[in-house]
């Protein structure tokens, strides 16, 4: 019986809980909260900062392993944004991408370092970056191109009867890029998570039901350690995903196809 | 619940489901290292090193400090576990599986970063003291060029004394020779003047001359003298003649 009574949700994970909070009675019911999301956030700033720190190797000239970590990541996110935007234009949005890319990439680890928790599987907080992508993308679009920016929604060579359904349609796929780029990588983490929340949940009653059982668990251990690896590469593959999609949803702004 | 209070500690334990764990945790390195692993035909590393190997990535100098740490550590996971202050749960196969894979990429893609790295190092490195070596090798042929002007200031103190010597010289032969032409210039000038005056007082010797004997000549008694004289000769001439 105690046994279902302790069965915890694959979501529990996930739950974001006060840590510290200070409730007053003043300024309108002052209500501020160190919350578990905030602290691991606090900590993946303290880490970029750190290896930002250990990358610059005494201002040397001569690199580091630091340093060429960072500037290998530097050159992939500089070839997606060249690549993706402009190789002339696209610079300007390069630091951005650059952040973004290393936001990204240090909370998916930190999300995959036991016990922690991953920033990124929440919805409001990709929800959060993808909306401000997007909505960044469609204000740069209406201040280089005015009302021209509506032409993205007529694709080239339509026939004129087809026009009304198309520029709907792709009125609500231009509307639905701020919920995918979001609801993608979070759904990545949080399904990567909770997979190996629900496998270990399962190896580990097997595992604990007695002696022959337990080395029959480590049948599924091993396909839990392969599926680590696997959210391991979805980590940075995520970040990557979403740096080269913003870039592609700035590219529409600048350029309307 | 409250016949597993009154139950010790010890079988309190028990009644926890992590208690199968800790009675068949040893089993994993019986399995890992059991005998069926060693009959597959890959060739194995010797036992006996593959043990020392294992013991000597232990911490510790002696196999007696070794055996104290590993059994100190037992304890204290033991004594951990049991107090619950560290729960074995789902949570640990998680934690289990994912250190795995942190550890399979530290050793295996570990060393391939480092050897990229080093490469990386190495390049930047060889580029820069390529530069240095360069430009050592630019400056030392700069001071060999310009060895070949070491002597220039003595060079130059010779020529601007024997420059100011020989500007001496022809400072003093241009005077001496601007002196010639003025003297000559004045004896020119002399010697035409003498000759002017000389002229001068030929022709007034002459003009005085010509006046006198105008002057002789508009005088009677010189005429008739002349005449006198003129036909005295004529007549001498003609006497002569005759005789």
């Amino acid at each position: 019986m105690s046994n279902f009574i302790n069965v915890i949700s694959p979501l529990d994970q996930f739950e974001v809980r006060n840590l510290l909070s200070l409730d007053a009675p003043i300024l309108g019911n002052l209500s501020l909260s160190l919350t578990n999301i905030g602290l691991y956030l606090t900590i993946a700033g303290y880490l970029v900062f750190i290896i930002g720190l250990l990358s610059s190797n005494n201002n040397k000239i001569v690199p580091n392993a630091w340093s060429i970590s960072q500037e290998s990541i530097y050159a992939t996110v500089h070839s997606i944004v060249t690549g993706q935007i402009n190789e002339k234009n696209g610079q300007v949005y390069f630091p951005f991408m650059y952040v973004l890319f290393v936001f990204i990439l240090v909370n998916n680890l930190i999300g995959m370092v036991p016990y922690s928790f991953a920033a990124t599987s929440h919805f409001i907080l990709t929800f959060s970056l993808s909306f401000t992508v997007v909505l960044g993308a469609t204000i740069l679009g209406f201040s280089k191109h005015g009302l021209k920016f509506f032409s993205l929604f007529v694709p080239a060579g339509c026939p004129l009867a087809l026009l009304p359904l198309l520029v709907m349609i792709e009125f609500i796929s231009y509307l639905a890029r701020n919920v995918s780029l979001g609801l993608r990588l979070a759904a990545n983490i949080l399904s990567g998570h909770m997979l190996l929340n629900i496998l270990s949940g399962f190896t580990y009653n097997i595992m604990t039901s007695g002696f022959l059982f337990f080395f029959l668990g480590l049948f599924p251990l091993a396909f839990i350690i392969a599926f680590s690896g696997l959210e391991l590469g979805i980590a940075f593959i995520q970040a990557q995903v979403f740096v080269v999609l913003s870039c592609s949803y700035i590219k529409d702004g600048l350029d309307l196809h | 619940m409250a016949s597993r209070l009154a139950k010790s500690a010890l079988s309190a334990a028990r009644a926890r489901p992590t208690l199968p764990i800790r009675n068949t945790l040893p089993a994993v390195t019986t399995f890992a290292t059991s005998t069926p692993r060693q009959q597959t035909g890959v060739p194995q590393k010797d036992p006996k090193s593959a043990a020392n190997s294992i013991l000597d990535a232990l911490p510790g100098n002696s196999i007696a400090s070794k055996t104290a740490i590993l059994s100190a550590g037992a304890g204290l996971s033991v004594a951990a576990i049991s107090n619950e202050l560290y729960v074995v749960n789902e949570e640990s196969i998680v934690a289990l599986s994912l250190l795995t894979i942190y550890w399979a990429v530290y050793t295996y893609a570990g060393p391939m970063y480092k050897e990229f790295a080093q490469g990386q190092h190495d390049k930047m490195k060889n580029i820069l003291n390529a530069a240095r070596e360069d430009h050592t090798s630019a400056v030392k042929a700069r001071i060999n060029s310009v060895q070949d002007l070491s002597g220039v200031i003595d060079v130059t103190k010779d020529l601007f004394a024997e420059t100011a010597q020989l500007e001496a010289q022809a400072y003093e032969m241009e005077q001496k020779a601007a002196l010639a032409s003025e003297a000559k210039s004045v004896l020119d000038s002399w010697v035409r003047y003498e000759g002017q005056v000389k002229a001068r007082q030929q022709k007034e010797l002459a003009d005085s001359i010509i006046a006198k004997i105008d002057k002789q000549l508009s005088d009677p008694k010189i005429l008739d003298q002349i005449l006198k004289q003129s036909v005295s000769d004529v007549e001498r001439i003609v006497s002569q003649k005759s005789s």
